[in-house]
C-alpha cells in the first residue's frame, strides 16, 4: 500500500512539469494591445506571479505561469497572448538563453511602489506617464513637495518628474502669467515655499531636487520627462547660485552665476548654461529644441533606439524594450538633449540621427539609477497648453509610451549576477 | 529701433536737464551724452560692469541728473550690489524734498538684500513721513507687489484706510490681494462694498472673481459672504446678480433659482433673468429646478416678451428629460402607462399653440407636435393631421421639409407605401442634397427592400455608400451586406423578400405577426445564409413582447447554430445584457460576457464586452 502511494505521488510529480502551461504576452507586431500587456504584467506581480521578461525576444516578451485567473485578466483587458506547454516553454527559455542569440531572461518578481511628483492642482496639459499608467492600470500615488521634504520618498521604489520647473521659473509661461492656473500654480508655489521657511521658490525647490538626489543617491529610480529632466539638473547645478530673472523671482540673476555653477552635483548634464532670458521657453542649452523646419513634421521626425547585449546590459536593455527599432519624434519645452552636454558614463539609449542630439538616457547615481527621456507626450508631435490630454485607446501600440513602462517594469527586476 | 531709442533717451534726458537746470543750473554735455549711451549699451549687453564705471563717472559729474542716477541704480541692483545702490539712494533722500518715492525704493532694496526688518521698517518709514496721502499708501503697496509681499500689502493698506478714515480707499486693490492670499470672504466684501457704489462694475468682479474660484473652499466662503451682503442690503441688485452668480458656479440651481425670482420681483424683470437662467439650468441638466423657473416665468408673465420662447424651452426641456429617464408612453403589452415627461411636453407644446398662434416658433412647435405623436404615443392621426398642417400652412420652409419626411415616414408605419414614396421622391427632387436628401434617399432604399426589389435598394446603397460624411451612409452599407449575403439560392429570393417583409411588420409596430412570420420563415430556411438574422430578429421580438426567458434562450442558440455568424458575438452581448438587466444574475452574465472573448476574440463587440465585464467586475476603470 504505501508503495502504491509512493509510486502514485511520484508519477505526479514526474507529470506534473510536464502538463504545466505557460501564457506567452508576445510584445512584436501581433500583440494586440502593448500598453495593456505592461499592466497585466504589474497585476500579476501584485499577486505575487513570478514574470519572466524575455529581452529582445518578440519584442520583450513577458513570460507567466498559466493560472485562470491570469488567462481571464489578459482577455478582459485585452492583451493577446499564446498558450505554451512545457517542451514549448523549455523551447522558449531554451532559444532565449542561447549564446547564439541576443536574448536573455530577466525575472520579475516584486512590483515597485510607484510615486508621481504631481501638484494637486489641475494643469492645462496632459502628463505622458501618468496616461500611461493610467492607461495601463498600474497603481501610483501622487506625491509634491510636502511629501518629498517630509521623507515620503523612503515608501516608493520609482520616482516620476514630468513638466516641472524644478528652477522655480514656473515653466517659464511668462505670456500666460495672467491666467487663471498660472496665478495658482505661482500662489501655492510661494505659499508651500514660505511654509518650509524658504523666501523664494527657486531657493525651495532647490532643496527639493537636493532630497530627490539623496533618494536617487540611496537607490531610488528616477525617471523624468521633458523639463522634469533638464531643470532637475539645473537646480542641481545652481545649489549656491541665483539664475532665476527678475521677473519670476523679483530679484536679478547673480553677476556671477554663470562661473558659481557646480556641474559635479548634477546627474547627467554638464558645462550647460542657463537662459537668464525670462522670455525665452527654454531653460538652458541642453535641450537642442524642436527639429530644424524640415524635419518639424511628424511623418519624418523620429529617434533611433540603440540595441544593447541582452546578456551583459540588461538595464539599458531593458529600457529599450521595443517592438519597432525607431520611435515617432516629439516636441516638448525639452525635446532632445544636446550630446556634447551629457556627462561621460551616462548611457545614450535613444538619438535623433545624424543630429547629435540625444532623446533617452540613462545613468547611476550612488545606489540608484536614472532615466531621462526628452519630449512631452510621444502621441501628440506638439502639444499646446490646453490642448486635450491624449486618448490612449487610439494608441495601444504606442513605442514612444512603451519606453515609458519599461522604466516602472526595471525595478521589478531581480538582480541576477552578469555574465563574465 | 535705434532711433525710437535715441529719441526716448534725448526726451529722457531733456527732461532731466530741464529739471536740473531749475534745481541746480547743471547741463550735460555732449561727451556725457556719448558716454551714457555706451553705458546703455553695456547694460543692454549684459556688461553691467562696464557700465557701472560710466555710470558712476556721470553720476559724479552730474548728479542731479536723474537718468543717470535712475541708470545707475538699475546696474547695481543688477549685479545684486544692493549697499551701493542704497547708498545712493540715501543720497537721493537726504537732498529730495519730497523722497517717499527714494524711500520706498530704498525700503525694496533692503528686502531683496535680505534685511526683512530693515525694510520693514523703511515701508513704515515712507507712510509715516506723510500719513493722510493715499497716494503714499498706494506706492508702498506698488513697491510690496513688487516683490510679492502680499500680507504686509493688505497690513499697508488697511492701515491706509485706517489713518484716512476713509474705508472705501483700495478696494480693487485690496480685494485682488485677499484673492492672491485666499481670503476669498474678504475679496467678496470689497468687491461688494464696490458694487455698492457702482453696481455697473458687476462683470468686472466676476471676471476679477472668476481666476480665484477654483476650490470649494473658494466658493464656499464666497458665497457666504455674498449671502451676508445680500441679507444686509437686499435691494442691491448687483448683490443678488452676484450671489446667483455665485450659486450656479457652485452647482446651487435651487438656491440661483431663489435669489434671481426675488431679483425678477423686485426689477420687474417680466421673466426675462429667470427665462435665460432656466436654460442655463436645464443645459446643467437640473431639470426640476429649470422646471420651476420656467413655471415661474410662466404663471407670473403669461403676456410678458419671454413667454413664448418660455414655452417652448420647457416642452423641449421636458422632451430632454424624458429622454434621459428613458420613458416610454406604452408597456410591452401595450397598455397606457402613467403621465409622463412627453405628456408633460405634448400640453406645454399645445398650449403654446394655443396662447401664441402668430409667433414665429409656431411651425416648429406644431411640427414638435406632430413627431410626439407619431413616434412616443403613435396616434397616427393626430400626427398626420399636424404634419400636414405644417407643410399646406409653411410651405417652402426647412420645417415643412422635415415635416414632409416625417409624413412619409408616417405613412411606412401605416403601410401606404406609395404614399411614402411619393413623399420621399418629392422631398428629394426639392432638396437635391444635405441631411435631410440623404434620410429621404434612404427610406426610399427602404421602401423597395420592403417590398422586394433589391436591384433598386442596390442602385440607392451605392450612390448613399459614396457619402461617406453622412450617418445614414452607415446604414446603407450594411443594407448593402445584407442584400450581397442573403439574395438566392432561388432567383426570386424568396426568404430575403419574406425577411424585408417581416422587416416592415416590425417597423410597423406589428410585433406578433412579425413573430409568427420569423418562426415559420425559420423553419422554412433551414441553414440559408439568413438564418442566424433571422434568429437573431425572432430573439429581439421576444424580448420587445416580454418574453424574456426565450429571448435569452435564441440569443443563446444562435451562436450554437450559426457559430461562425458575425451575429453570434452580438447575441451572446444581448442575452448577458438580458441576464443583467433583466433577471438581475450578474455572474451569469459576465459568463456569457466572457464567451465572447473566448470563442469570438476577433468580434468588433469585444471593446463594449470587456467594457461590461469590468463595469460589472466593479473595476474602477
Amino acid at each position: 500500500m504505501k508503495n502504491r502511494l509512493f509510486m502514485t505521488v511520484l508519477i505526479a510529480l514526474l507529470i506534473g512539469p510536464v502538463q504545466a502551461q505557460d501564457l506567452l504576452i508576445p510584445m512584436d507586431d501581433s500583440q494586440s494591445d502593448h500598453l495593456k500587456a505592461y499592466g497585466v504584467t504589474f497585476w500579476s506581480l501584485n499577486r505575487s506571479i513570478d514574470v519572466d521578461w524575455l529581452l529582445n525576444y518578440r519584442g520583450g516578451s513577458f513570460l507567466i505561469s498559466r493560472t485562470p485567473e491570469v488567462e481571464n485578466e489578459l482577455r478582459v483587458r485585452g492583451v493577446r497572448y499564446e498558450v505554451l506547454n512545457g517542451s514549448q516553454t523549455a523551447a522558449v527559455i531554451s532559444e532565449v538563453e542561447s549564446d547564439a542569440s541576443n536574448t536573455s531572461v530577466v525575472r520579475l518578481e516584486k512590483p515597485p511602489k510607484i510615486a508621481v511628483y504631481a501638484p494637486d492642482q489641475t494643469l492645462p496639459w496632459d502628463d505622458a506617464v501618468l496616461l500611461a499608467l493610467t492607461y495601463a492600470e498600474v497603481p501610483y500615488d501622487m506625491i509634491y513637495d510636502d511629501q518629498v521634504l517630509a521623507g515620503d520618498l523612503e515608501d516608493y521604489d520609482w520616482l516620476h518628474l514630468h513638466h516641472e520647473d524644478f528652477t522655480g521659473q514656473y515653466g517659464k509661461f511668462f505670456n500666460y502669467r495672467s491666467a487663471p492656473w498660472y496665478i495658482e500654480q505661482q500662489r501655492q508655489a510661494e505659499i508651500s515655499a514660505r511654509k518650509h521657511g524658504y523666501r523664494k521658490v527657486s531657493d525651495f525647490k532647490r532643496e527639493v531636487v537636493q532630497v530627490i538626489r539623496e533618494y536617487v543617491g540611496g537607490g531610488g529610480f528616477l525617471f523624468a520627462m521633458c523639463s522634469g529632466t533638464d531643470t532637475f539638473d539645473i537646480a542641481l547645478a545652481a545649489q549656491g547660485t541665483d539664475i532665476v530673472p527678475m521677473e519670476y523671482d523679483g530679484d536679478p540673476i547673480d553677476p556671477d552665476a554663470l562661473a558659481s555653477l557646480d556641474f559635479s552635483e548634477t546627474f547627467a548634464f554638464t558645462d550647460f548654461r542657463p537662459s537668464f532670458n525670462s522670455r525665452e521657453y527654454e531653460h538652458s542649452n541642453i535641450d537642442s529644441g524642436p527639429p530644424p523646419p524640415q524635419l518639424r513634421n511628424p511623418a519624418v521626425d523620429y529617434f533611433t533606439l540603440f540595441e544593447f547585449s541582452a546578456k551583459y546590459d540588461q538595464v539599458p536593455t531593458m529600457l529599450t524594450q521595443n517592438h519597432v527599432p525607431t520611435v515617432k519624434g516629439f516636441i516638448g519645452q525639452t525635446t532632445n538633449f544636446v550630446k556634447t552636454l551629457i556627462k561621460p558614463g551616462v548611457v545614450i539609449l535613444a538619438e535623433a540621427p545624424g543630429r547629435g542630439e540625444v532623446r533617452y538616457l540613462h545613468g547611476t547615481f550612488g545606489e540608484g539609477t536614472f532615466t531621462f527621456y526628452g519630449g512631452h507626450d510621444p502621441e501628440d508631435y506638439q502639444h499646446f497648453v490646453g490642448d486635450p490630454a491624449t486618448d490612449l485607446n487610439l494608441h495601444k501600440h504606442s513605442p514612444g509610451y512603451r519606453l515609458i513602462l519599461n522604466n516602472i517594469l526595471f525595478p521589478a527586476a531581480k538582480k541576477k549576477k552578469q555574465k563574465t | 529701433m535705434l532711433y525710437i531709442r535715441l529719441f526716448a533717451f534725448l526726451i529722457a534726458l531733456s527732461l532731466s536737464v530741464s529739471l536740473s537746470t531749475v534745481s541746480s543750473a547743471q547741463s550735460v554735455d555732449s561727451t556725457q551724452v556719448g558716454r551714457f549711451q555706451l553705458a546703455e549699451s553695456f547694460m543692454r549687453s549684459g556688461q553691467f560692469q562696464r557700465a557701472i564705471s560710466l555710470l558712476e563717472d556721470l553720476y559724479q559729474d552730474s548728479p542731479n541728473t536723474h537718468v543717470f542716477y535712475e541708470r545707475l541704480r538699475e546696474a547695481y541692483e543688477s549685479v545684486k550690489r544692493y549697499d551701493d545702490a542704497i547708498l545712493l539712494i540715501d543720497r537721493k533722500i537726504q537732498q529730495d524734498a519730497s523722497p517717499v518715492v527714494y524711500i520706498t525704493d530704498k525700503a525694496r532694496l533692503l528686502f531683496l538684500k535680505g534685511d526683512e526688518a530693515g525694510s520693514k521698517a523703511t515701508w513704515q518709514l515712507a507712510i509715516d513721513s506723510n500719513v493722510t496721502s493715499s497716494s503714499v499708501y498706494l506706492m508702498v503697496y506698488r513697491s510690496l507687489m513688487q516683490v510679492r509681499l502680499f500680507d504686509f500689502a493688505i497690513e499697508v493698506l488697511e492701515q491706509g484706510r485706517d489713518n484716512l478714515g476713509n474705508a472705501s480707499l483700495f478696494q480693487t486693490d485690496l480685494a485682488q490681494l485677499y484673492n492672491l492670499t485666499s481670503q476669498h470672504g474678504k475679496a467678496v466684501s470689497q468687491y461688494l462694498e464696490l458694487l455698492k457704489i457702482n453696481q455697473n462694475q458687476l462683470n468686472y468682479v466676476r471676471s476679477q472673481m472668476s481666476p480665484f474660484l477654483t476650490s470649494d473652499e473658494a466658493l464656499d466662503k464666497s458665497i457666504s459672504v455674498a449671502e451676508e451682503g445680500v441679507a444686509t442690503v437686499p435691494l442691491n441688485r448687483a448683490f443678488r446678480e452676484l450671489l446667483a452668480w455665485l450659486y450656479v458656479e457652485d452647482g446651487q440651481f435651487r438656491s440661483a433659482l431663489d435669489v434671481y425670482r426675488a431679483i425678477d420681483r423686485l426689477e420687474r424683470e417680466e421673466g426675462r433673468l429667470l427665462f435665460t437662467f432656466a436654460q442655463i439650468a436645464a443645459d446643467g441638466a437640473a431639470y426640476d429646478v429649470a422646471l420651476e423657473a420656467f413655471d415661474e416665468v410662466l404663471r407670473r408673465y403669461p403676456d410678458g416678451s419671454s413667454a413664448p420662447d418660455a414655452l417652448r424651452g420647457l416642452g423641449l426641456m421636458q422632451e430632454m428629460w424624458a429622454e434621459t429617464l428613458g420613458e416610454q408612453v406604452f408597456d410591452i403589452a401595450g397598455n397606457r402607462l402613467e403621465r409622463n415627461h412627453y405628456d408633460e411636453a405634448l400640453d406645454t407644446y399645445q398650449r403654446f399653440l394655443i396662447d401664441h398662434p402668430q409667433h414665429p416658433h409656431f411651425p416648429d412647435v406644431l411640427r414638435r407636435i406632430g413627431v410626439l405623436h407619431q413616434d412616443i404615443f403613435f396616434d397616427y392621426t393626430a400626427a398626420s393631421t399636424v404634419l400636414t398642417e405644417v407643410i399646406t400652412r409653411y410651405p417652402q420652409t426647412m420645417t415643412a421639409n422635415q415635416a414632409a419626411y416625417d409624413l412619409g415616414r408616417l405613412a411606412i408605419t401605416e403601410n401606404r407605401l406609395g404614399d411614402a414614396r411619393i413623399q420621399f421622391s418629392r422631398l428629394l427632387t426639392r432638396l437635391r442634397t444635405g441631411e435631410l436628401a440623404d434620410l429621404a434617399r434612404y427610406e426610399l432604399a427602404l421602401l423597395h427592400f420592403y417590398k422586394g426589389e433589391f436591384e433598386a435598394t442596390d442602385g440607392f446603397t451605392r450612390a448613399m455608400q459614396e457619402n461617406t460624411s453622412t450617418d445614414v451612409a452607415n446604414d446603407a452599407i450594411a443594407m448593402k451586406v445584407m442584400l450581397i449575403e442573403n439574395r438566392g439560392p432561388d432567383s426570386l429570393d424568396v426568404p430575403l423578400r419574406k425577411f424585408a417583409r417581416t422587416s416592415l411588420l416590425i417597423r410597423q409596430r406589428k410585433w406578433e405577426t412579425a413573430l409568427h412570420q420569423l418562426e415559420d420563415l425559420e423553419a422554412e430556411i433551414g441553414l440559408h445564409a439568413l438564418s442566424d438574422d433571422v434568429l437573431f430578429s425572432k430573439a429581439g421580438l421576444q424580448a420587445r413582447t416580454g418574453a424574456i426567458d426565450a429571448a435569452i434562450q435564441s440569443y443563446l442558440e444562435l451562436p450554437l447554430v450559426h457559430e461562425g455568424s458575425f451575429l453570434s458575438a452580438r447575441s451572446l452581448f444581448e442575452a448577458g445584457s438580458l441576464q443583467e438587466t433583466h433577471l438581475g444574475d450578474t455572474d451569469t452574465a459576465i459568463r456569457t460576457f466572457e464567451r465572447i472573448l473566448t470563442e469570438y476574440p476577433g468580434s468588433l463587440m469585444i471593446k463594449e464586452t470587456r467594457a461590461e465585464i469590468r463595469r460589472l467586475r466593479g473595476d474602477e476603470v
